[in-house]
C-alpha cells in the first residue's frame, strides 16, 4: 500500500515537472517570436509581396525554430537561425508560385502581389510597386541583398548572416543595388 | 545633360548616393548647369527612393493573434509528434511482450510434450517386451541371420549364429 502510494505520488511529480517545463518551454518561445515575429514577416514579405504567404512563412519558420528551441535558446541564434530558415522558406515558396505561374500563363498578367499594403497614398502605391518590380529586375546576388537590407532591424552583419556572406560584401552589393535601382527608376 | 558630359555620369550617381561630391565632379557642376541640374534630380529621386524602400518590406501587419496561434500550433504539433512517439514505443513493446508469451509457450509445451506419466512407465515397458504367441508362427527359417547384422566386410553367411539358446 505504501509502495503503491509512494510510486503514484513519483508518478504525480514527474507529471508536474513536466508540465511546469513545458509551460516554461511555451512562455519562452512565445517570448521570442514577439521578439522576432515583425522581422520575420518583413523578410518573407519582402521576398513574396503577399501579406498572407508572408504570414504562412513566418508560422512556418517559427514552427521549424520550436522543433529545435532547445539548441536555439540564446537570443542571438535564435535571431540568426529563424532569419535564415524564413529566407530561405519565402525563396522556395516564390519559385513555388512561379513554377505555377509559368504553367498558367494566361492569367500571370493581373498578377497576384499586394505589395502595396504598407503604403499610404494611391501615388505611394504606385511607387513601392515599381520599385518591387525594378528590384525583381536586379541580379540575383544584388537582388537578395537589397531585400533582406531593407527590413527593419537588418543590418549588414545579420544580411550576411543569412546570406553567407561577409559584413564587407553586403556592404559593397548594397551600394551598387542602390546604383542600379537609382538609375532605374528614372 | 549633354553629350559631353556622359562621362560624368556614373560620378553623379555615385555622388547623389552618398551625399557628397568629388572634388572634380564638384568643380565641372559650377560651370555645368545641366549637370548641377541632374544632380538635384538624382539626389531627390534617391530621397524619395530611400523612403520608399522600407515599405516593399512592410507589408500589413501581422494580425495581434499571431503569437499565441504560432506557440498554441508547435506546443500541439510537439504533443502530435510526442504521442506519436510514445504510441510507437508502447507497440514495440507490446510486440515484444507477445513474442516472447509464444516463445515461452513453445518451448513449455515442447518440453512437456515427450513426458511419460511416472505412473505409465512400467506399463509401458511391458507393452515394448510383449510378444504376441502367434509370432512364432511368422518365423521363417534362417532368420536369426537375417536378424544379425553382418560387421565391415563380412557377409550374412558367414555371420555366426547363436546357438546357445537352442
Amino acid at each position: 500500500m505504501g509502495s503503491s502510494g509512494s510510486g503514484v505520488t513519483g508518478a504525480c511529480v514527474e507529471a508536474l515537472i513536466a508540465r511546469v517545463e513545458a509551460e516554461e518551454r511555451g512562455a519562452a518561445f512565445g517570448a521570442r517570436v514577439a521578439e522576432n515575429q515583425r522581422r520575420v514577416f518583413q523578410i518573407a514579405y519582402g521576398v513574396l509581396g503577399n501579406a498572407a504567404d508572408a504570414e504562412e512563412v513566418a508560422q512556418e519558420a517559427f514552427l521549424r525554430a520550436y522543433q529545435k528551441f532547445a539548441s536555439l535558446r540564446e537570443a542571438e541564434k535564435f535571431r540568426a537561425w529563424v532569419n535564415r530558415i524564413a529566407f530561405r522558406l519565402a525563396l522556395n515558396r516564390q519559385r513555388g508560385h512561379r513554377r505555377r505561374l509559368a504553367r498558367d500563363t494566361v492569367w500571370h498578367v493581373a498578377g497576384t502581389s499586394d505589395a502595396v499594403d504598407g503604403a499610404r497614398s494611391a501615388e505611394e502605391r504606385v511607387l513601392v510597386q515599381r520599385l518591387r518590380s525594378e528590384i525583381e529586375s536586379l541580379p540575383e546576388k544584388f537582388r537578395r541583398v537589397l531585400q533582406l537590407s531593407i527590413v527593419e532591424e537588418m543590418g549588414a552583419a545579420d544580411v550576411g548572416a543569412v546570406l553567407g556572406i561577409p559584413a564587407g560584401t553586403v556592404r559593397s552589393r548594397l551600394h551598387t543595388a542602390r546604383k542600379l535601382l537609382l538609375e532605374a527608376m528614372k | 545633360m549633354t553629350k559631353a558630359c556622359v562621362k560624368w555620369k556614373e560620378q553623379l550617381l555615385e555622388a547623389a548616393l552618398t551625399g557628397t561630391a568629388a572634388g572634380d565632379l564638384e568643380e565641372h557642376m559650377k560651370t555645368c548647369a545641366a549637370c548641377a541640374a541632374e544632380f538635384e534630380v538624382l539626389q531627390a529621386r534617391r530621397e524619395r527612393m530611400d523612403t520608399m524602400l522600407p515599405l516593399v518590406a512592410r507589408g500589413a501587419e501581422l494580425p495581434g493573434e499571431f503569437r499565441a496561434r504560432v506557440v498554441a500550433a508547435a506546443e500541439a504539433e510537439s504533443e502530435q509528434k510526442r504521442a506519436r512517439s510514445v504510441g510507437g514505443w508502447v507497440l514495440a513493446g507490446a510486440t515484444a511482450v507477445v513474442t516472447a508469451a509464444l516463445v515461452m509457450g513453445l518451448l513449455l509445451h515442447w518440453r512437456a510434450a515427450p513426458t511419460v506419466l511416472e505412473a505409465e512407465l512400467p506399463a509401458a515397458e511391458r507393452l515394448a517386451e510383449w510378444r504376441a504367441p502367434s509370432d512364432v508362427l511368422l518365423q521363417i527359417p534362417g532368420q536369426e541371420i537375417l536378424q544379425t547384422t553382418p560387421r565391415l566386410g563380412e557377409s550374412y553367411m558367414k555371420v555366426p549364429i547363436n546357438t546357445e539358446e537352442e
